[in-house]
């Protein structure tokens, strides 16, 4: 079957995703771009016996890119190979989207436009008439609805009609402009790119296409022509600089189509309604923190209740799961080893999910824009900006998807001091660690408080050391902030399900695979070596304490628990720490292994009470505290180490957050003692 | 006069861009450019941020970039 390979581009907040994810019977792969670290989605489907492949292209305003993301797809369109552009287009926004679109007309591509969300300008009494667009531009198009699912199959109709008749945008500027362009194509010769192409971007001082044109042959002999061009673009329309000259060609040509294809729509106002509280001046910033506040509060009180039949479930299983094995090793390192150490993770599962749905609901919504507009001035204070923002926050839910939306940021200084605190918010996988020591420590009425503190606290400590570090190793200014305010929507129930859906997945799959075997090694290295002769000696009373006293654990325990002394930590929970560097959940899998005693029938929920007894306040405390601020798990680490290239930030980055977090620990535990 | 001397819920016609690039592009490619109506919707409560809305979308910036963006008040 043939295969029309197909770049979607479009502007930031058009719904690409969207439409993606509304296109029935694909399938979709999740990749990066080769050599960055930005995600590729790619979907396959089937329609008009082709196989259609849309790669999905990171939102850019231009191709004039700002942010590391905008140059992914700048240089995915001029280096790669695909037949056809579709374009996406917000059909409330068509004059500053278009804009856009007659720069990828201008590569002179088989092209398609999608008139995107255009249910809510219809509601609005707005209208697009696409035959005309196509008779004004040589350009296909339809009115469609991602979230109402109408459209698409028309549009996949027009595509694969375009890829047939390999149909070329016509997109004219004024007389001027094109006389110049005219002039210029007579003396490009042979290049990869169409000459109406080079000869706009040479207009537009694009210097990618300087660099790729100066290779040429002919270059010299443009030079003089090019020059004089640009001369008289000035002088005729009283603008030094050329580039925005064409940007204001291509603002002009948006409206004048519009003019002629679209009936405007009556503008909305409840955004404009809901942002006179939202982000009103005196109030926005205490909201915002209120909604904060909310969700921690949610997390912990309605989180909690599923936990008891979590845990008696486990329970049962790991009792019926007994009795099915015969004695010995294989029945002891399922039963007392993976099984209750695999059902202390899970229990956390419905905490994690609140915490992503409030995130979510956030992002979804378009509240994390106006957020991020609230905190711009307090972020500014600390020397970072209100972009910074979004990774910190999605910091809470996993710091890997964190680093990666760094990228927004295009200083890269900014950049890395968003980056090297992002660790200092708390993710979603030490919230296991949170609840169990909270639980186990504060009367029920204060623990939703405390770990509000725990991650406020956090992020207070964040904004502290980025202050710090822009003062001492990153002089200078920080970089602009402008950001798009996006219209507030009402989330998709069924993608924020979906979304949940695939997080309890990865969860689940992360218990069962890699904490189980990581509770499995440690509970056999809790277990042995047994000295048989020795134990007949031992009541049978004392026979497991004397195992785990003796046991391999012990001696790394306490060869290395000096350090932690201090702490007041036992090598129990010297071991839990340092195992929970291969990830977090391990350090409750890891306490549930080291405090469990196979002659009582306990369960993880029992745990709590086991650590209530045996660690003193204290200690927790300082356990706590390093939770909060030492090194996140190997996989973030290593996302780290793949986006930033230079040896010593990545070493300054493995480093410090352990002896900051010795050093909190150290004061926690004195001030609580 | 500059962008960020307008109060809240006043407009402008956009003059003139001063900032450099790259920061120019980004505005202009987002619909800020010269002849356009301008109005500032909100501003924070020490006019650090603006929230101005230009044709049909709402954008934040900081002073700093209104600074840079030439307006004439209407």
């Amino acid at each position: 079957m043939k295969e029309i390979k197909i770049a979607l581009v479009g502007q930031p907040n058009v719904g690409k995703s969207h439409l993606i994810n509304s296109i029935s019977g694909a399938t979709l792969h999740v990749g990066n771009f080769s050599g960055v670290t930005v995600e590729k989605k790619e979907v396959e489907f089937e329609r008009g016996g082709y196989k259609l492949k849309l790669i999905d292209l990171p939102g850019t305003y231009s191709l004039h890119p700002y942010t590391p993301e905008e140059k992914v797809t700048k240089e995915f369109l001029l280096n790669e190979k695909y037949d056809l552009i579709l374009n996406v287009v917000d059909s409330n926004q068509l004059e500053k989207n278009l804009a856009f679109t007659w720069q990828l007309a201008d590569m002179q591509h088989p092209m398609v436009v999608a008139f995107n969300m255009y249910d809510e300008y219809a509601r609005q009494g707005g209208e697009i008439d696409t035959d005309k667009f196509f008779t004004l531009t040589n350009i296909r198009a339809e009115n469609v609805s991602a979230k109402e699912k109408f459209g698409l199959e028309e549009l996949f109709s027009k595509v694969i009609k375009t890829y047939e008749e390999k149909n070329i945008p016509r997109v004219y500027y004024s007389e001027i402009v094109e006389e110049e362009i005219e002039n210029l194509k007579e003396k490009i010769k042979d290049c990869e790119f169409s000459k109406r192409f080079v000869a706009i971007r040479l207009i537009e001082d694009d210097e990618d296409i300087y660099k790729i044109v100066h290779e040429k042959p002919w270059y010299s002999d443009i030079l003089d022509i090019l020059k004089a061009a640009k001369e008289r673009l000035r002088i005729e329309y009283d603008e030094e600089d050329t580039k925005t000259i064409m940007f204001e060609e291509r603002f002009a040509l948006s409206k004048g189509v519009v003019t002629q294809i679209a009936k405007k729509a009556v503008k909305e106002t409840l955004t404009e309604k809901i942002d006179k509280i939202l982000i009103h001046p005196i109030l926005g910033l205490p909201i915002f923190l209120f909604i904060m506040w909310a969700i921690f509060q949610a997390t912990f009180s309605l989180g909690s209740i599923p936990m008891d039949y979590i845990d008696a479930s486990f329970g049962a299983f790991g009792e019926w799961v007994g009795g099915l094995l015969p004695e010995g090793f294989v029945k002891d390192a399922v039963v007392n080893g993976i099984i209750p150490a695999v059902g202390a993770v899970v229990m956390f599962l419905p905490n994690i999910l609140i915490l992503y749905l409030g995130i979510n609901l956030m992002e979804q919504t378009g509240y994390m824009a106006r957020a991020a507009y609230v905190m711009d001035g307090v972020l500014k204070r600390f020397g970072l900006q209100g972009r910074s923002f979004i990774p910190l926050v999605s910091g809470f839910g996993c710091s890997v998807p964190a680093y990666m939306a760094a990228r927004t940021l295009k200083n890269p200084k900014d950049r890395l001091i968003t980056m090297l605190v992002i660790g200092f918010m708390s993710c979603g996988a030490r919230l296991p660690v949170y609840v169990l020591f909270v639980s186990a420590f504060f009367a029920p009425e204060i623990q939703g408080n405390v770990l509000f503190a725990i991650y406020i606290g956090g992020a207070l400590m964040g904004l502290i050391v980025a202050k710090i570090l822009r003062i001492v190793l990153f002089k200078g200014e920080p970089e602009p902030f402008v950001m798009e305010l996006p219209k507030y929507r009402f989330p998709k129930v069924k993608a924020i399900l979906f979304d949940l859906w695939i997080k309890t997945k990865m969860y689940l799959k992360k218990a069962g695979t890699f904490i189980a075997t990581a509770s499995l090694i440690i509970w056999f290295l809790s277990s042995y070596p047994v000295d048989k002769k020795e134990l007949q000696n031992i009541p049978e009373s004392e026979q497991q304490t004397y195992i785990l006293e003796h046991s391999y654990l012990a001696q790394i325990g306490k060869a290395i628990n000096p350090v932690f002394e201090p702490l007041g930590f036992t090598w129990k929970e010297t071991v839990s720490i340092i195992a929970g560097l291969a990830a977090k959940e391990v350090v409750v899998s890891t306490m549930a292994v080291l405090y469990h005693t196979p002659d009582s029938d306990e369960t993880s929920k029992e745990l709590i009470e086991t650590i209530r007894k045996n660690i003193p306040f204290a200690t927790a405390v300082a356990i706590i505290l390093i939770i909060m601020f030492y090194s996140p798990c190997l996989a973030a680490m290593g996302t780290f180490w793949a986006e930033v290239p230079q040896w010593q930030w990545r070493l300054f980055y493995t480093i410090y957050p352990n002896v900051f977090a010795y050093i909190a620990a150290l004061i926690g535990y004195m001030i609580a003692k | 006069m500059r962008l960020n001397e307008l109060n809240i819920g006043e407009s402008g016609i956009i003059k003139k861009i001063h900032a450099k690039e790259p920061l120019k592009s980004k505005l202009l490619s987002m619909g800020i450019t010269r002849g356009e109506k301008v109005k500032v919707l909100k501003h924070t409560l020490a006019k650090n941020t603006f929230d101005i809305e230009v044709g049909n979308s709402s954008i934040a910036l900081r002073e700093e970039e209104a600074e840079q963006i030439e307006v004439e008040k209407i």
